[in-house]
């Protein structure tokens, strides 16, 4: 998700951070990571830091709300994906995750488990239920993931200008998506609302539609006079219509 | 009196008499009286007032017998209770207000709500209900032609409701108002009307007016017998009529339904027309199309030669009329609206009743066209991009053109352009703007220098574009500025990422054990695939038994895996013709390989293919490296996404937080272990039977290769025993043996002083057989051991030591003296005195195997445990035993050996347990503490101490040296006092990672060998005895 799904006119300005800002958002809450190794809880009302969850040995690059909003868990350079009371006053995680060998690029919640894609090439599944760590080790660094709306696939942005689809539960490829450029940065993927359509950022500023099934591409367009970064889907579904993208 | 009587005339009822009161009562109320007044209290009887005994005696029932206090029922107020079972499952039980309620309260609520009751019902609703209801039961039981209830839902038994009822019985008809407003005044009015509607409606409206007339016939013959005979139902209220299908449309088709507009005219054209002055003066045209009009078909669209202009009116539609006058009639006159309509008529169509069309009309329907878009719309949203790259790049470079004399005007025009190409066009038309007057800009108006400009101006773009290394998107984004994700990249501060040096080298490192895997995939899958080389990568074509045997050959070349055991040819060719071959292939395997380097890329198909096939049976693979370079990118793509699965520990907290339950229930994790073959090893069982391996080491007479061939018998012997036990293949049972016999309890006998009459000649023999045996099994298997274990594993130990301390060590025996000094030179005097009052036979027989020590300090030294001092100490001890006694050379030559830093700890450590076994001192107690860590070496140390004889019993403080190996002479006395001695097992269990196991093991173990070990060290010891 990006900032830029706020409200389009900006009611308040949250400071605090340097560097990149990521943030999700439920309804009253929201939280923000950055490259000062801090995780931002903020009060969307006031406007106010309510934590700073401070741990991460490097910059942070993904943080997700779970299902209650209790937890926020981020995905940091450091090799680690921390999980931080939202409750509680314990600016301590309540777990640190260090399986990853690389950078932790991004992070997706399910009500029960932490899906994260790393830059070794793996996609791993910590399934807090079954106490269970599945490592999909997809050969290229991953630095985007994303679920489809129906909870069964992943789709991750590789390093090599691919986008792969994942069957989560057998951990099979299901399709793998090219045409866009990814080479070095961190691209947005994601799916629209209907899974029909995979859409991907490219490193050349397109935006690459793809249909699901046959990897076709249905249509690239030029969305931004930079490089982009985010897509997100709202919840009404032309897609084409709401894009959020934010650009520079 | 009785004339009296007589007299009296009564009126009424007599009031009761008091006699009529219950006889019981009133004998109750009198006793009560009478007991209150003369009984003492506690004789008193409680009674009811209808005299009954409220109060009994705890025999009787207590309190009031019966459930008279209670709520009338056996459990009285005893709360409910809630059951329910996974069979019985309790209903859900919905209380009401009438659970609670007696009877009479019910009544009286009942009482209080509304219902309909069939008399009074007004609109008749339950009746019709009812007749349904009767309808349908009669359709049960007569068969009706229509299956079904469907006749019965459409056709409905009338029945009027009672206002009905009322009404007609009043007088009143269907039709009519029920206000009597009819008026003479109106008749005329209304008779003039309806003729007139009758007149006109003739035409399309006629079925519906003669329904009309139906009911205006009903009407004539109850209501109106009066004067006129003659009345209208101008007053009635509305009366539902259907409107018959008349016209030609599907049903449920509106023709006006897109088109409402239409609707309005067409009504008011139709009522116009029925005007019969109206339609007598209707157009030609009009009359052209209305006597068409019942011939157009609906759906079939006009005909050529119908008329259009009139819209496509819907000349079947029909009954608005009759609609029209009923709203009209609600609403009130209708002798004005027949007016209206006929002045309606006359007038103009299309305007509504009460309004005048204005005589001059200024308005004009308008039709707004869409906005025109200009030209140069761009239905894209612009970013405020400021270059106009694409519109200059899309026509021709201007001409090159020299720069201008003055140096100045061709700066200020290489600037300005630079400026112009960053900043836009914009910028250029300000300044131009803005130094209109200025001679120096006159470049920009076409003046001086204005080609150079252009020229400038290209190149600086030009430029721009190249450094974004852009295609420029020209259609949708003309002036955009490039950015690169290097430069976004810069700009966020973002590293750009780099592919996990892991993610290579993962690879390679896992290879061996992708090997491995590999390889029970190769032995257990047949790659069909393989065998499919293409045309290219036969080079043997000729003679298709070597073509096989090559593919083969690649195939292991490749894949590796386990050599066939035909490997490398056929069984018919020697090995000088195999060798070649081989060398053949290598050749022919490079060259393929360097073809597939060229882009044929030969074997690759297959390979893919195996390897996919592969990779579909074990999810995780890898990729020799280096082996297949070709097409590695693509194989590591077929590998990928491998999965794997590990435990993972979520937080309790998380888990809470996450709603769910800890998987683990909050258990802590596991101490992590080492997990090595020796885990296994020590969970698969047992144990040779020993006898059978020291029979045959007698039979064999103690060769050590016979005793080696013995092996497989052994082992064969213990699967036959213990196939239930043991999954596993003999060959890893085989170390396993030797483990146990290496590290297992022996400790002390003291059982085997029973055995002591039993003397055998052999024994002798048998010990050497024994050692050399263990010795070589337990070579074997802690060279394995140390070879995963990544430790060097020493060189053997000259046999001959074995022998020598083997042959020595009975004769050591007789130095006991000597033996006995040696502890107390080098440590603990204490101790020894008291083992050496042990008796004799207690002592038990010891050191039949040197070897064992000896095993065990190379397993010791495998695993690194000792530390130099140790080593040191063991020097200086030695050198003090040496000094002692003929014993010490053994001991000496151990040292040499290489496996003594053991061996001082050992002794040591026998000390220990001497002192242990003795109740010992105080020291002895720190001492134990100090090297409990080492008491498992300490055991081998006994066998060191073996030499010196009567230390043995020693032992029994938990020391089993191993020694005896298989031929472990652990008696199960021995262990039954393991056990008892609980500081002893943490030791063991240190020494072998997992002591319970070890233990039970032992024990078995013991069980098993105990019988022959008894004769085993009873004739030891007689030998000792004998020696001494």
């Amino acid at each position: 998700m990006s900032s830029s799904e706020l409200p389009t006119k900006e009611a308040n300005v949250l400071r605090g951070h340097e560097g990149a800002v990521l943030a999700a958002r439920d309804n009253s809450k929201l939280s923000s990571c950055g490259g000062d190794r801090q995780v931002f809880y903020w009060d969307v009302s006031t406007g106010r830091v309510i934590r700073k969850f401070r741990g991460h040995d490097s910059e942070v690059n993904a943080v997700k709300f779970n299902e209650y909003s209790s937890v926020v868990v981020s995905a940091g350079y450091d090799q680690s994906v921390r999980a931080w009371d939202c409750r509680s006053h314990s600016t301590e995680p309540i777990q640190i995750i260090d399986t990853f060998t690389d950078s932790v690029m991004s992070i997706c919640l399910t009500k029960t488990e932490i899906i994260a894609g790393c830059v070794d090439g793996t996609v791993r599944t910590f399934d807090i239920r079954l106490g269970r760590e599945i490592s999909d080790n997809l050969g290229q660094p991953v630095n985007c993931i994303s679920m489809s709306n129906d909870g069964n696939c992943i789709l991750a942005s590789c390093l090599d200008s691919t986008l792969r689809l994942l069957d989560r539960t057998s951990g099979e490829l299901l399709q793998e998506y090219k045409g866009h450029t990814c080479k070095s940065y961190k691209m947005d993927c994601c799916l629209t609302n209907t899974d029909a359509h995979v859409i991907g950022g490219s490193e050349d500023g397109f935006i690459y539609f793809w249909d699901l099934v046959d990897a076709s591409v249905i249509s690239s367009s030029r969305a931004h006079a930079s490089v982009w970064v985010f897509v997100t889907i709202p919840e009404v579904v032309n897609y084409n219509g709401y894009l959020h993208m934010s650009h520079f | 009196m009785d004339s009296d009587e007589e007299d009296f005339v009564f009126y009424g009822t007599p009031i009761q008499r008091e006699e009529d009161v219950t006889s019981r009562k009133k004998k109750s109320i009198a006793e009560a009286a009478g007991q209150l007044r003369s009984v003492v209290p506690w004789k008193q009887e409680v009674l009811d007032d209808e005299g009954r005994r409220r109060f009994h005696g705890a025999f009787t029932g207590g309190f009031s017998a019966g459930y008279y206090n209670t709520v009338g029922s056996k459990e009285g107020w005893t709360p409910q209770t809630f059951t329910s079972s996974r069979k019985n499952r309790a209903e859900v039980k919905s209380q009401s207000i009438l659970n609670f309620l007696d009877d009479d309260e019910k009544a009286e609520i009942e009482g209080q709500s509304l219902g309909t009751s069939l008399q009074f019902d007004t609109f008749g609703f339950t009746s019709a209900e009812l007749a349904r209801k009767q309808a349908e039961k009669e359709q049960q039981d007569r068969p009706s032609a229509i299956p079904g209830l469907v006749p019965d839902e459409l056709i409905l038994p009338v029945a009027n409701s009672i206002g009905v009822k009322l009404l007609r019985k009043m007088g009143w008809r269907h039709g009519q108002s029920i206000k009597d407003s009819r008026t003479n005044s109106l008749y005329g009015a209304l008779r003039e009307a309806r003729k007139a509607f009758l007149a006109f409606s003739s035409g399309d409206a006629e079925p519906i007016l003669s329904q009309f007339e139906l009911n205006k016939g009903d009407h004539e013959g109850d209501v109106e017998p009066s004067a006129d005979g003659d009345v209208y139902a101008s007053q009635s209220t509305p009366v539902f009529v259907l409107n018959p299908k008349q016209d030609m449309h599907g049903l449920g088709y509106d023709p006006f339904k897109h088109a409402p507009e239409f609707r309005e005219r067409k009504r008011l054209r139709v009522s116009g027309n029925r005007e019969p002055g109206n339609r007598r003066g209707s157009s030609m045209k009009e009359n052209l199309f209305s006597s068409k009009s019942g011939k157009i078909a609906p759906g079939f669209g006009i005909g050529a030669l119908e008329e259009l202009d009139t819209e496509d009116e819907d000349i079947y539609a029909s009954g608005f009329d009759f609609e029209e006058t009923h709203v009209q009639e609600i609403e009130e006159p209708s002798r004005m609206l027949l007016e209206d309509k006929k002045k309606l008529g006359k007038t103009e169509q299309g305007v509504l009743p009460g309004f005048k069309v204005a005589s001059t009309s200024d308005y004009q329907l308008e039709r707004c066209g869409p906005p025109v878009i200009p030209d140069d719309f761009e239905p894209y949203h612009k970013f405020s991009a400021p270059l106009e790259i694409g519109n200059k790049l899309s026509g021709p470079p201007p001409p090159e053109v020299p720069p201008p004399e003055e140096n100045d005007l061709r700066l200020l025009i290489e600037g300005f352009a630079a400026l112009v190409a960053r900043c836009g066009k914009l910028f250029e038309d300000l300044s131009r703007e803005k130094n209109k007057k200025n001679p120096l800009f006159s470049f920009l108006d076409g003046g001086k220098g204005h080609d150079y400009y252009a020229r400038k101006l290209w190149e600086e773009q030009q430029k721009r574009n190249d450094q974004t290394k852009q295609q420029v998107y020209i259609k949708s984004m003309p002036n955009e500025q490039k950015m690169t994700a290097e430069s976004r990249g810069k700009i966020l501060g973002e590293r750009p990422l780099e592919r996990s040096s892991k993610d290579s080298s993962s690879s390679v490192v896992s290879a061996d054990v992708i090997q491995l895997q590999f390889n029970l995939s190769d032995t257990f899958t047949t790659p069909a695939s393989i065998s499919e080389f293409p045309e290219a990568a036969k080079p043997f074509k000729a003679d298709p038994e070597k073509q096989e045997r090559f593919e083969r050959f690649l195939k292991e070349k490749y894949y590796g895996g386990l050599r066939t055991t035909h490997s490398g040819g056929s069984s018919k060719m020697s090995e000088a013709d195999r060798a070649r071959e081989k060398l053949d292939f290598e050749a022919a395997a490079e060259a393929i390989q360097k073809g597939g380097g060229h882009g044929k890329l030969t074997e690759l198909p297959s390979n893919q293919q195996f390897w996919a096939s592969l990779n579909t049976q074990f999810t995780s693979g890898g990729v020799e490296q280096g082996k297949i370079p070709q097409g590695e990118e693509q194989m590591i793509n077929k590998m990928y996404p491998k999965r794997e699965e590990y435990q993972w520990r979520p937080s309790s907290l998380l888990c809470k937080r996450f709603d769910i339950i800890d998987p683990y229930m909050g258990k802590p994790p596991p101490l992590p272990r080492a997990k090595s073959r020796i885990d296994s090893l020590i969970f698969t069982p047992d144990f040779v039977k020993p006898t059978k391996s020291e029979e045959t080491a007698v039979a064999s007479t103690g060769s050590l290769f016979v005793s080696k061939s013995e092996e497989p018998v052994i082992t064969e012997q213990k699967t036959s025993q213990e196939t239930a036990i043991e999954p596993n293949t003999t060959n890893v049972e085989r170390p396993v043996d030797l483990y146990k016999a290496i590290f297992s309890d022996d400790s002390d006998d003291e059982g085997e002083s029973s055995t002591f009459n039993h003397v055998e000649d052999t024994e002798k023999k048998t010990e050497v057989a024994n050692t050399t045996l263990n010795r070589l099994i337990a070579g074997d298997f802690l060279e394995s051991l140390g070879k995963e274990l990544g430790l060097e594993v020493p060189p053997e130990a000259p046999i001959t030591i074995n022998k020598v301390g083997i042959s020595a060590s009975p004769k050591e025996t007789i130095s006991t003296s000597a033996d006995v000094k040696i502890p107390s030179v080098s440590d603990k005097p204490s101790s020894t005195p008291i083992a050496f009052s042990k008796p004799l036979a207690d002592q038990e027989a010891p050191n039949c195997n040197l070897s064992h020590p000896e095993i065990i300090g190379e397993r010791a030294s495998d695993r690194n445990e000792l530390k130099e001092a140790a080593a040191r100490d063991f020097g200086n001890n030695s050198l003090v035993i040496a000094s002692k006694g003929k014993k010490t050379k053994t001991h000496s030559r151990r040292d040499q050996s290489g496996r003594s830093p053991e061996d001082e700890r050992s002794t040591r450590g026998s000390r220990h347990h001497r002192s242990l076994s003795s109740t010992s001192s105080e020291e002895d107690e720190t001492t134990r503490k100090r090297s409990r860590r080492h008491r498992s070496r300490s055991s081998s140390s006994d066998t060191d101490s073996d030499d010196h004889g009567y230390r043995k019993h020693s032992r029994k403080s938990g020391k089993r040296s191993s020694s005896r190996g298989k031929s472990g002479s652990s008696s199960s006395k021995k262990h039954s006092k393991h056990r008892s001695r609980k500081e002893e097992s943490p030791n063991r269990s240190f020494r072998r990672g997992s002591g319970k196991e070890e233990h039970s093991e032992d024990r078995k173990r013991s069980r098993k060998s105990s019988e022959r070990e008894k004769d085993y060290s009873a004739s030891k010891s007689d030998s000792h005895k004998k020696y001494r």
